[in-house]
């Protein structure tokens, strides 16, 4: 028990990020701050109690800050608050078993920067996400907060923000990693008024929250960042278009448009300069192509959310035919900090061709999932041993899914691949708005394929032919493939399509859709065949192509498989050998999951 | 300006469609979802052509692509031969019904489909053409509904549609046949709903429903002098214009 001598008042920062308040954060939060209030503290050290937005940790949430003495408690429960209160609080104590255990050394850190899964991010955008409360300007002003916008509207010329932001070499974060600086400039000389701003918040992507966290956790940077562009474009209406999922992302958007209104950073003649810009907030029904930029446009008008042609940018001809401005929710928040910092410091950070930072959710079979930002550049071993702890279990990585389902999988042998827009393209896979799936020995890789050609095939707004028609046809040959009616000839077939849809399809979305396909074949290819001429599923995961049984050598007789199987398939007595009815077999595997002893295993059977 | 196609130097306004160019240049490229009364849609993707900008080489369909500058277009190399094929074949499995698409199949030289399952009774292949002549008339009574592989053509609430005037211009534009309209005994069935024919006064033909009568002359303003079908109106017109000019000739003698 560590004890420490702090006389000044103590901040409290409780993570009540999507994930923390699934752990029942907000509990935390109401019972500190109750707590706090009446337990007679002293009241010049009062502590001010906070809720925050995500920290990223999700893995090791509900998450408490400490400040100024930098104390960082994970996996905190309602009934640790009044410890945290009469130890930390008052007494100046570490709650040694509050804290967050390094699992390489063996040895728990007070602070959150000490820990790998910290100490290695870099934190631009994901700046002020965790330290402020996101429902106060305030909060966001002290750490810096519009300082960007007055020296953008008091020194800077339009053209002089744009010249920073191409300078700074800032790609949108979005997915396909366009200039940010060519955008506003193409904008900018567009001769046709009233110009709009479009702020992308329609993250879809499976397994991705790094916009959501940004919106929920900071909204003010992206806000910050639409004024910026919209004083540089010449634009006095922008559009924030978030899914409606989202709906603490939304409210807090909301709230903080409220806040810059009511403070002169949005409306009419902001900070006096004769610069006007309104913020609305347009909720998304939860299609994934309206995160297409002109899908989202076209749903923004009031249409159908589909694609259109783009043959004329939208930076020419977009919302309601007029110039627009269309970026993503972190493209937004690396704004304000350029502007501040200098176009040479971003530029600085990241590899040649990618500037600057990119926030991953990293998530699957890793052991510290959650959100990071790690400067372009970083290998992906670094991503996922380092920060992400490794692989759960002791078992083996054997890919990591990047880009969404338009990205790829990036095979095992590649882990020394260093992570920037380029380097991805080149393996077959994209950055896209930065989901990291980690996948280990247990993952099927034709699977993996199948889910991303099902997941597009109902989300493929269906207008073009190779990509709704396409779409349908590969998922109908992966899925032949899963169950064991897998040809030779059909790896052939998959690529034609995959050629002629990526070509040929009208938007992003089919340009990209056949990358997980087509990775998953190229490092792959060996378990296709086994699946297509051995009928067998090597991972163990193709329900048709495998079959459970009990070793009865391991068997110890507990019976925990039989209560637990949902469709009575297993039979035996206690404390002698069960056994599995294969007939009966939904093949779940829940008594795999619930045997002590692994005594339940997979053969890779012939299908039926 | 003038742009090349297929090794054919053609005269292009800026802003016209590589399509049209080459429609009235005489090159044949395939579309399936266009028609010259309405703008390129670039849904079906069979006029994909390859542009040579500055020696890089791009896909892009012609129906919908505008010439902003000298370009070259190549519209039947190897790879796009090979992309239309593919795609005839996705279009082919999806409305195997359709005459046209039958046609179509066979001039692309595709086997008869056994790898994909096919619906046989299917005739749409989701152009699209026909939801934007009704909102091009201005009934908007029918849309696309859904999206991915259950997206189709539909009445609102899939129920009979109270804004169809019945003047079957889905069913004009349809290029595959694939709505259903049938007359008979001076009544019009489309969308399971029937319609009452109005007779011309010139030929006797049946040849408008009353809703849409009503429709051009009430709703849209424009006046109708009398009750002709096409064939009457453009005799009628011919007749008049021949009067008129035997006037002025009579009068200039």
């Amino acid at each position: 028990m560590k004890i420490f001598k702090s006389k000044k008042k103590k901040t409290v920062l409780v993570c009540c990020g999507t994930g923390c308040l699934a752990n029942n954060s907000l509990e935390i939060y109401k019972e500190l701050k109750r707590k706090a209030e009446i337990s007679g503290i002293n009241v010049k050290i009062r502590p001010a109690v906070k809720a925050t937005g995500c920290n990223g940790l999700c893995e090791k949430g509900p998450i408490v800050k400490i400040y100024p003495d930098d104390i960082f408690y994970c996996n905190v429960k309602v009934s640790d608050v009044d410890e945290i209160i009469d130890r930390t609080i008052k007494n100046d104590e570490v709650i040694d078993r509050l804290l967050y255990l390094d699992t390489s050394t063996g040895k728990r850190v007070k602070s959150h920067k000490d820990s790998k899964f910290y100490g290695k991010q870099t934190k631009i955008v994901l700046r002020n996400i965790g330290e402020v409360d996101p429902a106060s300007i305030e909060d966001y002003i002290e750490r810096g907060g519009y300082q960007a916008l007055k020296k953008a509207l008091s020194d800077l010329s339009p053209g002089d923000v744009i010249s920073e932001i191409k300078k700074s070499g800032l790609r949108g974060r979005g997915g396909a990693g366009y200039p940010t600086g060519s955008k506003w400039e193409q904008c900018d000389k567009a001769n046709n008024f009233p110009k709009y701003v479009v702020c992308n918040g329609d993250e879809g992507d499976p397994g991705a929250f790094m916009d959501r966290s940004i919106m929920e956790g900071d909204p003010h940077s992206v806000i910050e960042g639409m004024l910026i562009c919209a004083y540089a474009v010449r634009a006095e209406q922008g559009y924030a278009y978030i899914r409606d999922e989202y709906s603490l992302a939304i409210e807090n958007m909301s709230k903080a448009i409220e806040q810059a209104k009511k403070r002169g950073f949005l409306g009419s003649n902001i900070l006096n300069k004769g610069f006007n810009f309104d913020i609305q907030i347009v909720r998304g029904g939860g299609a994934f192509v309206c995160g297409e930029s002109t899908a989202l446009m076209s749903s923004i008008e009031g249409n159908v959310g589909e694609p259109r042609i783009k043959y004329i940018h939208s930076t020419e001809r977009g919302l309601w035919e007029h110039p627009t401005v269309l970026n993503n929710v972190e493209t937004w928040a690396n704004v304000p900090v350029i502007i501040d910092k200098g176009a040479e410091w971003f530029n600085s950070i990241g590899t040649e061709r990618s500037k600057g930072t990119k926030v991953f959710s990293l998530v699957g079979k890793v052991n510290n999932t959650g959100l990071i930002e790690v400067p372009m550049g970083m290998t992906l071993k670094e991503i996922i041993f380092d920060i992400g702890g490794g692989i759960p279990g002791s078992k083996k990585f054997k890919a990591v899914q990047t880009g969404g389902p338009s990205g790829g999988c990036i095979p095992e042998s590649l882990v020394d691949l260093k992570v920037d827009f380029d380097s991805l393209d080149e393996a077959g896979s994209m950055m896209g708005s930065g989901g990291m799936i980690v996948m280990d020995e247990d993952t099927c890789m034709v699977e993996v394929a199948r889910y991303y050609l099902n997941f597009l095939s109902e989300e493929s707004c269906g207008k073009c032919v190779p990509c709704r028609e396409g779409i349908k046809r590969m998922l109908g040959i992966v899925d032949g493939i899963c169950s064991g009616r897998g040809q030779e000839e059909d790896i052939d077939l998959l690529f034609e399509l995959s050629e002629t849809i990526k070509e040929a399809s009208l938007c992003g979305l089919g340009k990209t859709a056949p990358n997980p396909v087509i990775t998953t074949i190229k490092y792959f290819r060996e378990e296709y065949l086994e699946h297509i001429i051995n009928k067998r599923c090597p991972a163990g995961t193709c329900k048709e192509l495998i079959n459970y049984y009990i070793d009865e050598d391991i068997c110890k007789g507990c019976g925990l498989c039989q209560k637990n199987c949902p469709s009575g398939a297993i039979s035996g007595q206690l404390k002698s050998k069960y056994t599995i009815d294969i007939s009966k077999c939904a093949k779940c595997g829940v008594c795999r999951d619930v045997c002590k002893f692994k005594a339940v295993k997979i053969k890779g059977g012939v299908a039926k | 300006m003038n742009i090349v196609i297929d090794g054919k130097e053609c005269r292009a306004e800026h802003g016209e469609y590589i399509l049209d160019v080459a429609k009235r240049n005489g090159i044949h490229i395939p579309a399936l979802c266009h028609s010259e009364a309405l703008p390129g849609q670039g849904n079906c993707r069979m006029c994909i052509v390859e542009i040579i900008d500055n020696s890089r080489r791009k896909i892009v369909t012609s129906c919908s692509y505008p010439i902003t500058k000298e370009i070259e277009v190549v519209t039947c190399s190897e790879k796009i031969k090979k992309m239309r094929k593919t795609i005839m074949r996705l279009i082919s499995a999806r409305a195997p019904s359709s005459d046209l698409i039958k046609q179509l199949s066979e001039e692309y030289d595709l086997p008869p489909e056994t790898k994909f399952k096919i619906d046989k009774e299917e005739k749409c292949i989701l152009c699209g053409l026909c939801v934007r002549a009704c909102g091009e008339v201005g009934a908007h009574a029918i849309s696309t509904v859904n999206r991915g592989t259950i997206k189709k053509v539909s009445t609102p609430f899939e129920e009979t549609p109270p804004e169809c005037i019945g003047c079957g211009a889905c069913a004009y534009v349809c290029p595959t046949g694939a709505i259903e309209i049938e007359e008979h005994q001076g009544k019009r069935t489309i969308w399971n709903k029937t319609f009452e024919l109005l007779k011309c006064t010139g030929c006797g033909d049946y040849f408008m429903t009353q809703e849409q009568y009503e429709y051009i002359k009430n709703k849209k303003g424009i006046a109708i002098d009398g009750l002709l079908c096409d064939k009457c109106r453009k005799k009628s017109t011919g007749e008049k214009l021949k009067e008129a000019l035997c006037n002025v000739v009579i009068k200039g003698k």
